[in-house]
């Protein structure tokens, strides 16, 4: 962990300069950056021991076989969007206290250094501090952890909805 | 035959109806605890859900240990926004004062908290003094202060208790509607039962006419 406040500013001028993940295994990482619950993809229920297994418990109710695969299904649904609120819950985006912390108006000299070392360029150094300005101003309306994870939270609302009215209504026309 | 069943809890689905209605409740129930958070609290909230029920069906114990998760997240949610008015106080503190630059957010977090609590040592009731001070706060001010840059999420916070009690009310109306469903259908056995019994009797009454 870097802890040195220039080579930490350093290593983020430069990471700015990326081009982005080379080999397939890269790409194919990167491709699930953005990827933060996976509740927008189809879920198979079907195929799984879980489901099979709820649909002969629930049979014994007295129900038809359509009405133990839908509430099944629904059952399971919903279990699966209340686990990625709990993970979301409990695994909010860490706060980048350097960013947050840091003085951009006193860098001005390290970013002069880092982007022309033999003579500054005053606008490029004026856009790389709007830059890192903006940056941190994205990061301090954040907040704190507590913060965080109430706003992450609070994305997940509508697949509750969904989910639970799914469920409700499975279990009312069985 | 042993399922694994989602939390890595074995349901026999070869075992006797009556059992299964237990068994079937760790796979939905287990909960998912915080490391601060008392499981038998969680189980004990669940066991008095579940004696409101005259004789819990699978699926009616299931929702109901849903239910006792939805309580649960309205309780955790509670805390959170005492926790986002601390977090906006110290916020406002850590940036108060002459001293902005050189303050830990977290450092002043944590003296706040004892300051509140009375559990503050001396140097640390005297810090946060100095701070509130610095800034011209008294700590009603603050927590006015703290209250409205908090509002934004303390709103979202509300919403997902709100969010919970809708989610009650669904369960609520499933489980009602497995109840109402499961006495009609005793009823009709019920009904069944006595028309048969009256046939046979009719049967037996018949038979002897003729045999007379």
């Amino acid at each position: 962990m870097t802890t040195n406040p220039r080579r930490n500013l350093a290593n983020r001028c430069n990471a700015l300069k990326s081009t982005g993940p080379r080999s397939v295994s890269g790409k194919r990482a990167s491709s699930q950056n953005s990827r933060k619950h996976g509740l927008n993809s189809a879920p198979d229920f079907e195929s799984s021991l879980e489901y099979r297994a709820l649909v002969e418990l629930i049979a014994e109710e007295g129900l038809s076989a359509f009405a133990c695969a839908d509430i099944a299904a629904g059952l399971l649904n919903y279990r699966r969007v209340m686990d990625a609120y709990y993970d979301t819950y409990t695994s909010p985006e860490p706060v980048d206290e350097f960013l947050r912390d840091v003085n951009v108006r006193a860098s001005n000299p390290i970013f002069r250094e880092l982007l022309s070392p033999s003579g500054s360029e005053p606008q490029d150094v004026r856009e790389m501090a709007a830059f890192f300005a903006s940056m941190q101003r994205q990061e301090r309306r954040k907040g704190g952890p507590v913060s965080r994870r109430t706003a992450d939270s609070h994305k997940l609302i509508r697949y509750q909805r969904n989910g639970i009215a799914r469920l409700s209504r499975a279990v009312r026309r069985g | 035959m042993l399922y694994n069943v989602h939390f890595g809890i074995y349901v026999d689905v070869a075992m006797p109806v009556e059992d299964k209605s237990k068994s079937l409740l760790p796979f939905l129930s287990s909960p998912k605890l915080l490391p601060d958070e008392s499981e038998a609290e969680f189980q004990s909230g669940l066991q008095s859900l579940l004696s409101e029920l005259d004789n819990p069906s699978p699926l009616s114990g299931a929702l109901v240990s849903q239910l006792n998760e939805c309580l649960w997240w309205i309780k955790r949610h509670t805390v959170d926004k005492e926790l986002l008015l601390h977090e906006a106080m110290a916020r406002i503190l850590s940036k108060g004062g002459i001293y902005t630059e050189t303050y830990d957010n977290r450092k002043v977090s944590d003296a706040l908290e004892n300051y509140l609590d009375g559990s503050a040592g001396k140097d640390e009731a005297k810090w946060i003094d100095e701070i509130l001070a610095e800034s011209k706060l008294t700590l009603p001010d603050l927590r006015i202060r703290a209250f409205k840059d908090a509002s934004r999420h303390i709103k979202m916070v509300d919403d997902l208790i709100h969010r919970q009690h809708q989610t009650i009310r669904h369960l609520q109306r499933s489980i009602d509607s497995i109840d109402y469903k499961s006495r009609l259908i005793k009823r009709m056995d019920l009904e069944l039962a006595a028309l048969e019994s009256k046939q046979s009797v009719k049967g037996v009454l018949s038979l002897d006419d003729k045999s007379s």
